[in-house]
């Protein structure tokens, strides 16, 4: 099963409640997968710096632990550490290339992994049901843009922190995708992706949808072009939600197996595995569609 | 008029409240904030009136048998799912699997359906105002389909005797569907049947029944012929 959410406020002031939102929508949805739930939030941007989420330690990582991350950062500027259960959490300076950074934090350990990495971007996520990202992170204090959610039912990986959803688009700065659905062919694209170097850290086929749409942004193809590409290149059934610093996308197979649906007001969209978690986070008059078998939209600000 | 607020209510109780009302003798109710839940007002066998004064989730009046349901809103999957008998009209729109098995009763959606709209149905009249979905009436044994828009890929594959109608453009013919002229007499009925559906606003913006396509089944894979082998590739 699985459930998927998105927000995308298109006035663009950027201080809506988003986190409020998804936690709404994601609430709505628990049943639908209580094994693992997360967001990825689009916050405000500040000049010049990116923000990091990074997983410290399977188990929370020790203090040992944090602080070699920590003097490992600050090499790249980073300040403003916060650590929150698994995750430290820090801005550092801008670059357009994140391979020594990341490199540097994810050498201390074979569990330290940089969850993600933005302008924007952060992406909290973990075990257990939607209710318990309010306890632990607090995410409905969060003000944004927009912003993408999951909740999972685990059919195929394991369950922890790293197969949790969403996925960043790993080395490409504010890139996260959420799917439900199952990748038939990604074995198939893993082992090609392997092979030009890219290294995967779970065993979740969603996470090759990430690094899919990343590798074809990083080819310069618009966000548009690698969702068509998606629907061709990719077997199997997912819907599928992809967000940037600056848009809110989704994606459907060519056989329309899962379901999605969405809705498209004056001032927001709102996406979402079923109507119930639009209807129950977001008061109002509005309609709602499901999207039809390879049907795609792009929502920029 | 018996009415329900739906606020607060989990679907069993709501659904609950329905039957209580009908055993007390309503035959009008009204279910407010309704809120998108999934199997709203299933398999209620009398004739009674009930309008879901919004969005209905997944499976709304499924295996009902006699009851004339209004959505004010949009209505999730398996809209009216096996229904037995009854109307079930839907003014948004209506998620994937509507009407899937459909035994009889009318299943009428103002705006568009989504995929797999009427697959299997076997008996009944399915009238969607807008257009509907990927693989509409795939495997559909008897009835009628009407779409006033678009039809999506594979439209009425592996049908057997029911008859569709498309106000608009297919974007492609499944395995073993054909377009066959109208009978004499057929577009009055047609028509007929789209009047008697659609309220007069709706309907005057929709296509003549006389221009729309009747598709039925091509009689190819009824019977299994080896000689037919290429058809049978292809279908499988």
């Amino acid at each position: 099963m699985c459930g998927i959410v998105g927000y995308f406020d298109k006035v663009g002031a950027a201080n809506q409640p988003i986190g409020k939102i998804l936690l709404g929508m994601l609430d709505a949805l628990a049943c639908r997968g209580p094994d693992s739930a997360g967001v990825a939030l689009f916050g405000i941007p500040r000049p010049n710096q990116l923000v990091a989420q990074v997983k410290v330690g399977d188990n929370g990582g020790s203090t040992q632990r944090t602080l070699e991350v920590k003097t490992a950062a600050q090499r790249f500027g980073a300040q403003e550490f916060a650590q929150n259960g698994a995750y430290l959490r820090f801005t550092f300076r801008e670059d357009d290339d994140l391979e020594p950074f990341i490199s540097s934090i994810e050498s201390i350990g074979a569990d330290v992994e940089v969850v993600s990495v933005g302008r924007r971007l952060e992406i909290v996520k973990q075990v257990g049901s939607p209710s318990r990202l309010e306890q632990s992170f607090g995410i409905s204090r969060f003000y944004g843009g927009h912003g993408i959610g999951h909740t999972r039912l685990s059919t195929e990986s394991v369950v922890d922190l790293s197969h949790s959803q969403p996925f960043w688009g790993h080395g490409y700065p504010d890139l996260a995708i959420v799917h439900n659905g199952h990748i038939t062919n990604y074995h198939q694209l893993r082992r090609r992706y392997q092979e030009h170097g890219v290294r995967f850290y779970t065993e979740n086929d969603s996470e090759v949808i990430a690094i899919f749409v990343a590798d074809k942004l990083r080819q310069g193809i618009t966000l548009r072009a690698a969702l068509e590409s998606m629907i061709t290149e990719l077997d199997g059934s997912f819907s599928c939600l992809v967000a940037t610093d600056s848009a809110l996308a989704f994606v459907k197979d060519r056989f329309s197996f899962k379901p999605l649906l969405y809705t498209e007001t004056a001032g927001f969209v709102a996406v979402a595995t079923e109507e119930i978690a639009i209807r129950g986070a977001i008061l109002g008059e509005y309609d709602v569609r499901e999207a039809q078998a390879k049907e795609m939209q792009v929502w920029h600000r | 008029m018996a009415q329900i607020d739906g606020a607060g209510r989990s679907t069993r109780e709501v659904n609950a409240a329905i039957r209580r009302l009908i055993a007390e003798g309503s035959t009008d109710i009204t279910v407010l904030n309704p809120g998108a839940r999934h199997n709203l007002a299933v398999a209620i066998l009398d004739e009674v009136r009930i309008r879901l004064a919004g969005s209905a989730g997944y499976y709304c009046g499924g295996l009902g048998d006699g009851a004339s349901i209004e959505v004010e809103g949009s209505a999730g999957w398996g809209l009216a799912e096996s229904m037995l008998s009854g109307t079930i009209r839907v003014h948004g729109n209506a998620g994937s699997g509507a009407a899937a098995a459909l035994r009889n009763g009318t299943v009428v959606v103002h705006g568009d359906a989504a995929a797999r709209l009427g697959v299997s149905m076997k008996g009944g009249e399915v009238v969607v105002a807008g257009n509907c979905g990927y693989m509409a009436g795939f495997m559909a044994q008897k009835g009628t389909l009407i779409v006033c828009g678009d039809a999506g890929e594979a439209f009425a594959d592996s049908m057997y005797t029911t008859v569709c109608y498309v106000g608009g453009n297919i974007a492609s013919l499944g395995t073993d569907a054909v377009l066959s002229p109208m009978d004499p007499g057929e577009s009055e009925r047609l028509e007929a049947t789209l009047n008697a559906h659609l309220p007069a606003a709706l309907r005057c913006t929709k296509p003549a029944a006389a221009d729309f396509k009747k598709v039925v089944a091509g009689r190819k894979l009824w019977n299994f012929d080896k000689r037919e082998w290429r058809i049978w590739q292809e279908a499988l």
